[in-house]
């Protein structure tokens, strides 16, 4: 296990992001004061993990936010600004290529080691939040999950409809596999904060390589699924009434999964309400987190204001 | 039957501390009650699905901190809301005095497009216990000052008005979904047209 010194990919700090949300003040203002982590768990040196990790380090037990298909660990930055000002530490994760659900769930668990990260409460997008479920049911028996956020997500990838191609994602090409991608997401007239969230999603999509796409296209669509009587831990299923990639049965399936799970619906939101609707969505992380606070799995430092 | 688009109602209680905000959700929602008291810290909310005249609708109650100083959500907590209830406590004058303040810290933060025909609704609770000190006349006539605000007098603890009022609730807050929904989506067309020329002369500074 290592750490890449930053300077060693300083493409990645140069890259131009031309979307409203990548212009915005508060964009530039969080890739100037958070830096990008880039870590090797694995003994492949190419499987790098990204991450931004921000707020107190005294925190041991923070929420750690795993992005959809599309998305890299900057999609979370809505989050992590206002979150982090509050005493929360925050860590957004982007997931190098993994082919099969275990192997991820074996890599994130060096990761979590590596950052000294006992517990975590995982906020998971989509896919993110598939996979914090299956690393929750992975480690049920030796609990690494404090507790879920489920944002937009599923329980079982036959939802997609894929499970049949899905062993042959790995060699279609970039194009075709963000076509399949692009091709869920909704066409029809959107309010502003909606089609930027999407606006800067694509972008994210198009700078991925076809190994990051194809892996995470298969890690979505291999038939793999949920078996939640081994997630043993608080769960807020966060969802968007409005036209999403997911169905209502998509939801109501969840809703049956977790049967005490708090639901936290938003009237619209799109597929990435982290971005469309940060505000909401924050004040959904902060009333799911505060049921911890004063225990040990707090993810904040006690509520006060911190340095960045 | 085409599948109706998924309804969900926001409803915010509002109140000073200690009047059974928490209590009279838990009771309608979870259907329990407890004697004991714990303040709630900044806000919590539940769902609970109801039928509305044969409509399923998905209402989320946010309970919130009736103490100021754990009002720490902002005003993103306020947007959306479809239905605004009011809290005191009838053995309180106090609690009954706050109503005003509560109602304009709701209109400033949430800022409704039409403040005057939002639906607010008003709980008088904890009939149950036997010291009363503000009278339904008095109540009535403030809710009658405020434009006809539903009044109810309910205990959280007897189970009294409960269902009734937040199925008032429940019907006040869908009329006001549909209302906002219609041409809300979008902004009003700009129009280009001559008229612009009319006006550019007027000022030619």
């Amino acid at each position: 296990m290592k750490e890449i010194p930053r300077s060693a990919s300083p493409s990645l700090v140069q890259m131009e992001f031309e979307s409203d949300l990548s212009q915005s003040d508060e964009y530039k203002s969080f890739r100037s004061t958070v830096p990008l982590r880039q870590i090797v768990v694995d003994n492949d040196a190419l499987k790098v993990w990204k991450l931004y990790d921000a707020g107190p380090r005294s925190v041991r037990c923070p929420l750690v936010c795993l992005p959809p298909v599309s998305g890299t660990a900057d999609a979370f930055y809505k989050q992590i600004l206002p979150l982090t000002a509050r005493g929360y530490r925050i860590i957004s994760v982007e997931y190098p290529v993994y082919w099969n659900v275990n192997e991820w769930c074996e890599g994130f668990r060096r990761l979590l080691d590596l950052l000294e990260i006992d517990r975590a409460h995982i906020f998971g997008a989509s896919l993110g939040g598939f996979l914090a479920q299956k690393f929750a049911e992975l480690t049920c028996n030796r609990p690494r999950v404090a507790s879920l956020i489920l944002c937009n997500s599923f329980t079982d990838t036959k939802v997609f409809n894929y499970t049949d191609s899905s062993p042959v994602f790995w060699m279609l090409p970039a194009t075709l596999l963000k076509k399949i991608i692009i091709g869920r997401f909704p066409r029809k007239l959107m309010d502003a904060h909606i089609a930027d969230s999407i606006d800067f999603m694509v972008e994210r999509l198009d700078r991925l390589s076809q190994s990051e796409l194809a892996s995470r296209m298969t890690l979505n669509c291999f038939p793999a699924y949920i078996e939640p009587q081994k997630v043993q831990v608080d769960v807020t299923i966060l969802d968007v009434f409005d036209e999403s990639a997911l169905s209502y049965s998509v939801k109501e399936e969840m809703y049956k999964c977790y049967p005490s799970a708090r639901l936290a619906h938003l009237k619209t939101g799109g597929n990435f309400p982290f971005l469309a609707r940060a505000e909401e969505v924050n004040i959904y992380i902060q009333v799911h987190l505060r049921g911890f606070e004063g225990t040990h799995l707090c993810a904040s430092d006690a509520g006060t204001p911190v340095e960045r | 039957m085409a599948s109706r688009k998924k309804i969900l109602l926001k409803v915010i209680i509002l109140g000073d501390s200690g009047v059974g905000k928490t209590s009279l959700m838990n009771q309608f929602v979870n259907k329990k009650f407890s004697n004991q008291y714990k303040a709630t810290i900044g806000a919590d909310f539940l769902t609970k699905e109801v039928m509305v005249d044969d409509r399923l609708v998905t209402m989320q109650i946010w309970d919130t901190a009736g103490q100021e100083r754990f009002q720490s959500l902002g005003v993103a907590f306020y947007r959306g809301a479809d239905c605004c209830v009011l809290c005191y406590d009838v053995t309180s004058p106090n609690s009954f005095k706050s109503l005003d303040s509560w109602r304009d810290e709701f209109l400033i933060q949430a800022s409704p497009r039409d403040p005057d025909h939002f639906p607010f609704v008003v709980l008088g609770n904890k009939i149950d216990l036997e010291n009363r000190a503000v009278s339904t006349k008095r109540a009535q006539q403030w809710c009658h000052s405020k434009n006809e605000v539903p009044y109810f007098e309910t205990s959280a603890k007897e189970a009294i008005n409960v269902e009734l009022a937040f199925q008032t609730i429940a019907r006040n807050a869908l009329a006001q979904e549909s209302e906002v929904d219609i041409g809300h989506e979008f902004p009003d067309q700009i129009k280009l047209s001559n008229d612009n020329k009319a006006k550019q002369d007027a000022c030619s500074c």
